[in-house]
């Protein structure tokens, strides 16, 4: 269902021109953070800055979600007294992070993206591998 | 024996991109349908016969505690077998850049200095990050992947590691409590071994005293790899035997990293909430484009047909997105905006009309797909262009139009200056020059265009562009590298910089230049003067930054010397020199700073005192000793080296594209600025890099100055591709 939805949705929008992947940085070992490589395809459509604040803002997010604070520890704690049936009815700390990534990423398209032809895509919906950016295709300097 | 559905226990269905439907096995079934029937089955049997005799003879509390440990292991049990393990959902078409063929087997990546190998995964199509592996029993890739438990039908993977792990660890508990009470009853009782009770317990103790070698076995080789931080599969594999282990972080981290960490979210079968964001165009551009603009103001030569296309297109881009996003701008930039419309329309005629009809089509579909196509488009141009002038000429379109221009101006401080009317091209050259990769592209797209506005306007104001552009060009490398960071900075630098430049402008004489007389409004003439400065800086950005606020009064006054160097006789040199430039189609600046050069070296002999004039005098004692130490870089440049075989092209690294021996000379010159700032853009990065060297060569330099020969016959190559000599 959601797929037909957004095929509809295309269909209004403009066509993908191209799709830019911004891989994982394992530098620092499976924690997941993205490259901040400012990526060619994209010089002409968004500012360097800007992109590489968003890159650095998502990776800040993950290494939030996936910090071994107290919260954390605490949530364990109570999964293993209640037989995990707590998983039931309360959402996970990383769940919570990532419904602010998600929402950071919608912000972002709406304000900067988008107006630039370009889309950022979740990164949890490609298994937190690559951050797709979709690029659009720009029609507006036909003659 | 119960038969689990095949999925479920399998652990990863659901969402898109999932594995296809797995034909049911039921051999996969057994062990875990075992394992489940020997440890609920037993622990049945004892909390029946054995529990009552111990809570009421030995304590109550003891059936309580059995029953815990018993939920707690069947509570992680099913946890591990339910829970799915970390799968990847399989990479979408689109995520294939190669083919399957042509695409290594192995990607390298670099974890805490250790080389780790990525395999490709063909069934998944996408490189396995580190620690993932593929399971042939579920047939996929699982993150962190541990081994496939048969005894729970499940892999283990990042996300149910540490309940498998508590599973063992309660069940190793549990059975040695059972064996433990069962011993105690059967010791209690061994005259009545006979009875049902101690039999079913003496059974139930017989399949705990079985299952507990291999469990503690198992149990006591898991501890060891959570304290050691590896997994299963890493262990076995031999994976790290000789070397170090990247992703231990310590014995006490790795437990509790096992123990302690946030559940991983799970990647398959999520409700992705589809992004209703429109994207329409027209779109906006970032203000990189007027540096790049400017840069193309240079090039004046062939590369101005393959630029004219992209100017064109971004002509468009940015009449429409200039209407759509841009506010009424303040008065002062309004000024400088009528010249705007001139310049664009100009440069779209001169597009329209001109042999570079042709190349513009050919460029189109490249700037339509900003993809690899157009990167791969331009790439050539610039490597021909060696020069991040030449940037494709939308992206100087776009830059004039659109308000980041009006930043760009700002940032570049002299460039910004430059990049009013006219001088928008260099603007747009300037910033692309500067940052690395954008750089490249947009300043050969501003070169291109500001070769066309200018051509288009007049010979003379081939000149005020050339010098504004050559200066831009310079200085647009050194500030532009800064400039891009700063765009909302460079508006506000931009206001005060249009100030000092209108008001220096005001104050400069316009009788100094031709061109700029009949041509430049009052806007432009601060063009021309910041020309001037740019193409004299003194140092690296630092200085161009300090004077945007303040410096430009400074350099106010030198105007008048300055305006001296705009003299008939500089601009038709410059002139000469930009189309003999762009007739050899070298990229670099050195022929728009050679023109300059060359202009300016009989000036400062007339006008000696100006600081304006040292400081060309400087820029050109630095491109000038640039020469004798990249004689291979000028020898690349032919283009260059015909029109002022002394004055070689000076390095900015937009030669580098040109010349692969004027790269490397460059490149090492400009040491601040690696290569990796702009691989192919090597003429933004390399213009960014270059600020350092130029402050440092200019010192050296110093000594070589004027002495460049200015007589001579020149070729020029005008737009049209008439060819005439000129005599300088």
């Amino acid at each position: 269902m959601a797929e037909t939805h957004s095929l509809q949705d295309m269909r209004q929008q403009a066509a993908v021109a191209a799709k830019v992947f911004i891989q994982r940085d394992y530098s620092n070992g499976t924690m997941c953070q993205f490259q901040t490589k400012f990526p060619s395809e994209l010089e002409t459509k968004i500012d360097k800055q800007q992109f590489e604040e968003t890159i650095r803002t998502l990776n800040n997010l993950y290494a939030e979600a996936e910090k071994l604070g107290s919260q954390s520890f605490i949530e364990g704690c109570l999964a293993c007294l209640t037989a995990y049936t707590v998983f039931l009815c309360m959402e996970t700390h990383y769940e919570k992070v990532l419904k602010k990534i998600a929402k950071y990423i919608q912000e972002q398209n709406d304000k900067i993206y988008a107006p630039r032809g370009l889309l950022l895509t979740d990164p949890i919906e490609r298994g937190l591998r690559v951050i797709e950016i979709t690029i659009y295709e720009d029609r507006s300097f036909s003659r | 024996m119960p038969s689990f559905s095949g999925g479920v226990v399998g652990g990863g269905v659901g969402g898109p991109a999932s594995a296809p439907p797995r034909p049911f096995r039921p051999s996969r079934y057994v062990p875990v349908s075992a394992a489940i029937t020997f440890l609920v089955g037993s622990t049945t049997l004892f909390f029946c016969f054995t529990c009552p005799w111990l809570s009421e003879y030995i304590s109550g509390v003891i059936p309580i505690y059995i029953a815990v440990i018993f939920l707690f292991t069947l509570a992680n049990f099913c946890m591990a077998t339910f829970m799915d393990p970390g799968v990847f959902p399989r990479a979408e078409e689109d995520e294939d850049k190669e083919d399957d063929f042509r695409a290594p087997l192995y990607k390298t990546v670099e974890i805490r200095s250790i080389q780790v190998r990525m395999k490709w995964c063909s069934t998944c199509r996408f490189y396995r990050p580190p620690r993932c592996s593929h399971c042939s029993v579920c047939d996929n890739c699982v993150e962190d992947f541990d081994h496939h438990c048969p005894w729970v039908n499940n892999c283990i993977g990042r996300r149910n590691y540490r309940y498998f792990f508590l599973f063992l660890l309660s069940l190793t508990t549990h059975i040695m409590d059972v064996f433990g009470f069962g011993l105690v009853y059967v010791l209690h009782h061994r005259q009545q071994l006979d009875t049902p009770h101690a039999a079913v317990t003496m059974a139930v103790m017989c399949v705990a005293g079985l299952f507990f070698v291999p469990v503690a076995g198992l149990t006591g080789f898991h501890i060891v790899l959570v304290a050691r931080g590896r997994t299963t599969n890493e262990q076995v594999t031999g994976k790290f035997r000789g070397g170090v282990n990247p992703f231990t972080k310590g014995c006490w981290r790795n437990i509790s990293h096992v123990l302690c960490s946030p559940l991983a979210p799970r990647y398959m079968g999520r409700w992705w909430n589809r992004q209703t964001v429109e994207v329409q165009p027209p779109f906006l551009r970032p203000s990189l484009t007027e540096a790049q603009l400017e840069a193309k103001v240079l090039d004046n030569g062939i590369q101005n047909d393959r630029h004219s296309s992209r100017s064109k297109s971004s002509l468009d881009q940015m009449e429409s997105q200039s209407a759509d996003i841009e506010p009424p701008p303040p008065p002062k930039p309004d000024f400088r905006y009528p010249g705007l419309p001139r310049a664009d329309t100009e440069a779209s005629s001169l597009l329209s009309e001109a042999p570079p009809t042709p190349s513009m089509y050919k460029y189109r579909p490249a700037y339509s797909s900003p993809g690899r196509n157009h990167t791969g488009v331009t790439h050539p141009n610039k490597m021909t262009r060696g020069e991040s002038l030449d940037s494709p000429s939308p992206s100087i379109l776009q830059s004039s139009r659109q308000p980041s221009y009006r930043s760009e101006p700002s940032s570049l401080d002299g460039a910004t200056v430059v990049g009013r009317g006219v001088g928008v091209r260099r603007g747009g050259g300037d910033r692309g020059e500067g940052p690395g990769g954008p750089g490249g592209m947009a300043g050969v797209v501003s070169g291109g265009v500001s070769g066309y506005s200018l051509a288009g306007r007049s010979y003379t104001s081939y000149p005020s562009s050339l010098v504004l552009s050559t200066g831009g060009s310079r200085s647009s490398s050194l500030r532009s590298a800064q400039t891009v960071h700063n765009p909302l900075a460079t508006l506000q630098s931009e206001g005060t910089t249009d100030t000092s430049y209108k008001s220096l402008a005001n104050q400069t004489p316009r009788n100094g230049s031709l061109s700029y007389d009949s041509l430049l409004t009052p806007s432009e003439s601060p063009e021309f003067e910041s020309a001037a400065h740019e193409l004299s800086p003194q140092k690296p950005h630092v200085p161009f930054l300090s004077t945007a606020g303040g410096g430009r009064p400074g350099v106010a006054p030198p105007g008048g010397p300055l305006q001296g160097y705009t003299s008939p006789f500089l601009s038709a040199q410059i002139a000469q020199q930009r189309e003999g430039q762009l007739l050899q189609g070298s990229t670099t600046f050195s022929s728009p700073h050679r023109a300059y050069l060359r202009a300016v070296s009989p000036p400062p002999s007339s006008s000696p005192g100006a600081p304006e004039a040292r400081h060309l005098l400087h820029h050109n004692q630095d491109l000038t000793s640039r020469i004798p130490r990249n004689p291979s870089s000028s020898s690349s440049s032919p283009g260059a080296r015909s029109l002022d075989p002394p004055v070689s092209p000076p390095p900015r690294g937009l030669s580098l594209t040109k010349s692969p021996v004027h790269i490397g000379e460059t490149g090492s010159q400009h040491k601040p600025r690696p290569a990796g700032a702009g691989a192919v853009l090597g003429g933004g990065g390399v213009g960014g890099g270059q600020q350092a060297p130029q402050s440092t060569s200019r010192p050296a330099l110093a000594n070589h100055t004027t002495s460049k020969p200015v007589g001579g016959v020149k070729k020029v190559t005008g737009v049209g591709g008439t060819t005439y000599e000129i005599s300088v």
